[in-house]
């Protein structure tokens, strides 16, 4: 055996290093010896040159003009009442506590728990130059009224928590589909090269993540790269985010570059798997986000106006503050879609308040309604509100009639919800379509949530009839075989 | 909200596939997609006798191995595709090892396997991996996924099952030993019913337990809750064992499928008494003796205790060590989770409010509401499922009346596996289907877990049914079977896409011109990592971890429903909710974080850059040779070997450890191999 190498050979050069390691010299040959890059010339020349092939997050270009870039979805997780938020229903105070003739008791979760019609908890006032209803449980949003589109006639396919959130996130009440944000990611690409094209927040407090959990944004059957990021709540948002201790930039970039060199070789024998290119293109992703994603969610450079604007001196609404001052610096880098669960699982970790239902929405009112308009508040002041759209909305709705308890709650409502937009290409101060006297179902301009996606896809510039993908020889699109475009909010 | 209830949602994506080349007798995508299928008046071809059938004649048959290429090659044919030719024996053996034992070969048996060409030497390789242990730990891990094989009960609680490990270890065992599958099926549903002194028998039931359950319960919820668990299970069963959700049939007769809410309740009437229980079973003689090894180590410990005891202390001491001599490990046997009747159930938190944990009688509910009950009613099983005029009594036998074992779920389990008047023919297709799943990565059916009018059509419907019949004619041995399949040339095929008739007219490869490449899953990847690197802690058996850090093999973490495995969750590991029939395969960022920044290719590459490293080996390009032969299981070429040297060269010189520069180097070179796609794909 040789003597060993642990002598002290930093200076060495790397002809005299080779000599050392034992006659490997006449293999290697000179060429590659010499050369500072690799000079392997043997394989085609595109083959080691870094991110030569493919790049399946590259911006394209929208179907036609867009009118919003980017998109910040707060997630009202577990279905928000729409009766004690923004759909003010007076006939339910005259109802209070009478039988809803004819009602399923089926529709909710809880067949054998349901009450009378139950006025709302919460006072409505007219708020804005539009003199929208609103609940007091908003003090900070209803002055944005005026720049919100609100749908009060929107209804969904399921009653249940996960196929509800699977809907509303993927077009179909069924697991497996590619959610919006992977969608609008497949069709437009990452506008920031150094960040996910597509990123989820959930709950920082221990309550869980939403049901259905990562299959809510699941890239389903199109390619890996469009799935959801998902921001772990507590440390780094990202597992395995920093470099290992002692390891430069420089040294990882040399690591990745052999690595790519491995794996571009391989991909030569096989190029027609694309995910053997995506996968090296994911290495490449994760090396930019190590400096880019901690550059972009460190607050600590933010002014205190700015963090106060959002809440984030406000113990109750500080983590949520936190996120939706986040999703302003990601969308501000051309992060395409941003998604924040508000609340964790279900009952009471969410606003699924089939209990105390004056508790559970006031609490989480609490926790979100100052970082929402602090948000919209900032987006204006930096211009990005015009580009950029923020939707407001859950899974469903939840019913006028009460869920008993010793503090009545709510039951979950498949037949009406609300859910508003702002921002981007919408309209301000307008509702659309209309639910029955007392918010039971939706009545005029019903609104399907394949609409609402075939909304929001239009605003980014996309026809969601052409925004399709050719899975196992069948042509899929976010809205089925439905969708229609609600022309009334749009500018 | 129960989680049972998502078992609905576990639909896979439909698929409308391509029947080019349709045969007689094949239902084609048309009439798949046909609405009158929703009035039930056309049935789903899975209910459908099996036919016999003979494998199609060829013109020219030189290129199959056995009757199962005769399928295929007929469709090639004709579609005008020709296969491809047989990958490099180096790709052989890693496809073999990974594929049956989740680890590439080791050095020996690299030189053992060095020339896969002869159909002898092939066939010798796969008797090999059969016989591995390992064998039983990569099918059991598919199973648990289907199985929804967890640890903890999940909710909001999710409270430990530390006995229910006996289940994953009956699973290995019964795989090792190539237990025939329809007794198989029959252990996991009745086990205790069945055969209660045979070892493994009871354990088998965990299957029945390992569904979600909640700790919290209301007295408003206590029934709700007991027809939720008995749902778990025959949902379970049915998408299982039968490709078949029943679930759907809870609320309402099945849309789609001849099932109805009828058949729904007389099946879950045989769980009627059935409950969780902790009781002793045989176990593995490691698991025992280990366990007590423990037990007398404490029990020194008490012996010390009392020993040293003051008067004070003496009597608690002695208290303690009566308990302790009370639990002593004996015959053989430890205490388990597993399903039984006319036992002492697990405890719950509402015992002391008066849990039930079952009701004398099963109803018919109306739309699934405890509230609308119907007449009670008793075990029996769809019209579908049932054939040559057989009644329920038929599958039920005699037991004395003193017995505390009513049989219902031994009935139910003879039912499920009788291939001549039962459900065994779809019993059959379905495990054919898996097996075919786990060696090519899609199934003939696309949708493992629906077979039903909703999921996919197989691609070979023929090769299906034959595989199937084959399975029965042959004792239900799934070792013969996938020995079937990998000694046929479909499975030898080489992955090269650039064939110009198949990349063109079949660019998915339905119809395998070629062998499709995918990732391993997250249980692979890592058990390869420390199996390359040997650092694999090969013991079997007995308690797992939740140390994501351990050295045991992957199948060896404790499930816990709320504290997944970082590293595996990021690889795709599943929710274990519901049954898993296949797993996403995704490609993500923090995949690649993990592999530039995790611990495990750290500790991984460490240890091989350490052994086999420049500093105990002749030469540079030496080493990089032997642990390029080592991860990847071939021989660098030139050009990569240079490339190596290369970048070892240059990064001992500009790397920051001034200490081991080359060592520091070759591990940043082991590192890259161990990230690399070939690496991580089975090719």
């Amino acid at each position: 055996m040789n003597p060993p190498f642990s002598v002290n050979t930093h200076s060495l050069t790397r002809r005299d290093m080779l000599k050392r390691c034992g006659g490997g010299a006449g293999i290697l040959g000179l060429a590659a010896l010499l050369s500072d890059e690799f000079g392997l010339v043997s394989l085609p020349a595109n083959t080691f040159r870094r991110g030569a092939s493919s790049q399946p997050l590259l911006a394209k270009p929208a179907h036609f003009q867009p009118s919003a870039k980017r998109v910040i979805w707060i997630f009202v997780n577990g279905g928000p009442s729409q009766v004690d938020t923004w759909d003010y229903k007076p006939r339910l105070e005259k109802y209070d506590g009478n039988t809803l003739e004819g009602f399923d008791k089926f529709t909710g979760f809880f067949a054998n728990q349901v009450g009378g019609i139950m006025k709302s908890p919460f006072h409505f006032t007219p708020r804005g130059q539009c003199g929208k209803m609103v609940s007091e449980i908003f003090p900070h949003l209803g002055r944005h009224v005026d720049r919100m589109a609100f749908i009060h006639s929107g209804f969904t396919e399921s009653n249940n928590h996960s196929p509800a959130l699977f809907m509303m996130n993927c077009g179909q009440a069924r697991m497996g589909l590619p959610s919006l944000g992977s969608w609008v990611s497949y069709g437009l690409g990452s506008g920031n090269r150094n960040l996910p094209g597509f990123v989820v927040m959930s709950d920082p407090k221990g309550r869980g993540l939403p049901k259905g959990h990562a299959s809510n944004w699941s890239a389903g059957f199109l390619p890996g790269p469009f799935q959801g990021t998902w921001f772990r709540p507590n440390g780094q948002p990202i597992q395995n985010l920093e470099r290992r201790q002692g390891v430069t930039a420089e040294d990882q970039r040399e690591n990745l570059d052999f690595l790519a060199k491995l794996n571009r070789a391989h991909l030569e024998n096989q190029p027609h798997e694309a995910e053997l290119n995506a996968r090296i293109e994911s290495f490449e992703l994760a090396f930019r986000m190590q400096v880019a994603a901690p550059e972009a969610l460190d607050l600590k450079h933010e002014p205190e106006s700015i963090r106060n604007l959002y809440g984030m001196d406000q113990q109750p609404c500080r983590h949520f503050a936190e996120q939706c001052l986040m999703a302003r610096r990601l969308v501000e880098r051309d992060v395409r879609f941003v998604q924040i669960y508000s609340g964790g699982n279900e009952n009471q970790k969410s606003w699924d308040g089939h209990s105390d239902i004056k508790g559970n929405h006031s609490g989480f009112a609490l926790e979100t309604d100052q970082p929402i308009a602090g948000l919209l508040t900032d987006l204006e002041n930096r211009g990005l509100l015009d580009e950029t759209l923020v939707v407001w909305g859950g899974e469903f709705g939840r019913l006028p009639v009460a869920q008993k308890a010793s503090k009545p709650g709510r039951d979950h409502n498949p037949h009406c919800f609300t859910t508003w937009l702002a921002g981007g290409g919408i309209k301000g101060g307008v509702s659309y379509g209309e639910s029955d006297e007392i918010g039971h179902k939706a009545e005029v301009n019903k609104v399907h949530v394949n609409d609402l996606h075939a909304t929001i896809l239009h605003l980014l510039g996309l026809d969601h009839e052409k925004l399709t993908y050719t899975y196992n020889s069948r042509k899929f699109r976010l809205t089925d075989v439905g969708g229609r475009v609600i022309q009334k909010i749009l500018l | 909200m129960s989680f049972s209830k998502l078992n609905v949602l576990l639909f896979g994506i439909v698929l409308t596939l391509s029947c080019l080349n349709a045969e007689p007798g094949e239902i084609t995508a048309n009439q798949f997609k046909d609405k009158s299928s929703k009035t039930g008046s056309s049935r789903s071809y899975a209910f459908q006798p099996l036919k016999p059938i003979q494998p199609p004649e060829l013109d020219n048959p030189i290129h199959a191995k056995n009757d199962l290429d005769r399928f295929i090659l007929k469709r090639l044919n004709g579609l005008g595709i020709i296969q491809n030719s047989f990958a490099s024996s180096s790709t052989l053996i890693r496809r073999a090892f990974l594929d049956l034992t989740g680890m590439p070969p080791g050095r020996n048996e690299l030189a053992m396997f060095d020339d896969l060409a002869s159909d002898r030497k092939w066939s010798e390789l796969i008797d090999h991996l059969l016989v591995s242990d390992h064998y039983g730990e990569r099918s059991a891990r598919y199973w648990m996924d289907i199985a929804r094989f967890a640890e903890s009960s999940g909710f909001e609680h999710d409270t430990d099952r530390p006995l229910a490990y006996h289940y994953r270890d009956f699973l290995i065992q019964a795989f090792n030993m190539d237990m025939p599958w329809d007794r198989m099926v029959r252990l996991q549903i009745a086990g205790d019913e069945l055969a209660p002194d045979e070892p493994l028998a009871r354990s088998a039931t965990g299957f029945l337990a390992a569904g979600v359950f909640p700790t919290q319960l209301t007295e408003a919820e206590f029934e709700q809750a007991r027809y939720d668990e008995l749902d778990d299970m025959v949902q379970t069963i049915g998408v299982a064992f039968l490709g078949f959700s029943f679930g759907c049939a809870r609320c309402h007769d099945h849309k789609f499928d001849p099932v109805t809410s009828r058949d729904y309740y007389r099946l879950a009437s045989a769980f009627v008494t059935t409950v969780k229980s902790e009781q002793r079973v045989n176990v593995h003689s490691d698991v025992f003796q280990k366990s007590f090894l423990q037990w007398e180590t404490k029990r020194l410990k008490l012996m010390k205790a009392v020993e040293t005891a003051n008067d004070d202390q003496l009597e608690s001491v002695n208290k303690k060590l009566a308990a302790h001599d009370k639990s002593k490990p004996a015959e053989g046997k430890l205490p388990a989770l597993i399903c039984s009747d006319g036992v002492k159930p697990l405890s719950h938190h509402a015992d002391g409010r008066g849990y039930p944990h079952f009701y004398p009688h099963v109803y018919f509910l109306k739309r699934g509401d405890v509230d609308q009950k119907g007449d009670a009613v008793s075990p029996g099983y769809p019209n579908a499922l049932k054939q040559n005029g057989k009644e329920e009594s038929h599958w039920v036998t005699k037991i004395s009346e003193n017995s505390r074992i009513p049989g219902r779920r031994a009935a139910l389990s003879r039912w499920l596996t009788d291939a001549n008047n039962g459900a065994g023919q779809l019993l059959a297709r379905v495990i054919v289907n898996r097996i075919w799943q786990q060696h090519f990565g899609t199934g003939l059916v696309a949708t493992p877990n629906n077979f039903g009018n909703q999921g996919a059509l197989p691609t070979h419907p023929h090769l299906l049914d034959w595989l199937a019949n084959d399975l029965i004619d042959h004792g239900w041995k799934l070792k013969r079977l996938h020995k079937l399949i990998m000694t046929s040339s479909v499975y030898r095929l080489s992955s090269n896409a650039g064939n110009p008739s198949g990349h063109s007219l079949d660019p998915e490869n339905n119809h395998h011109w070629r062998f499709s490449p995918r990732r391993l899953e997250a249980e692979a990847i890592r058990d390869s990592m420390l199996a390359v690197s040997g650092l694999l802690d090969r013991q079997m058996y007995g308690p797992g971890s939740l140390n994501e850090n351990m050295r045991r093999r992957s199948i060896y973490y404790t499930i816990k429903r709320s504290g997944l495995i970082p590293m595996m969750q990021v690889f795709d590991w599943p929710e274990h909710l519901g049954s898993i029939g296949k797993r996403t395969s995704t490609t993500t960022a923090p995949q690649a974080l993990s592999l530039m920044n995790g611990p495990l290719v750290e500790y991984c590459a460490d240890a091989i850059a350490k052994k086999y490293g420049p500093e105990n080996s002749e030469s540079l390009p030496h080493a990089i040779t032997v642990v390029w032969l080592r991860i990847l299981n071939r021989k660098p070429v030139d050009i990569e070997l240079q490339a190596s040297a290369d970048f070892i060269i240059r990064r001992a010189e500009t790397g920051i450890d001034k200490e081991q520069p080359l060592l520091s180097a070759f591990t940043e070179f082991c590192r890259a191999l161990l990230s690399s796609n070939e690496f991580l794909y089975l090719p």
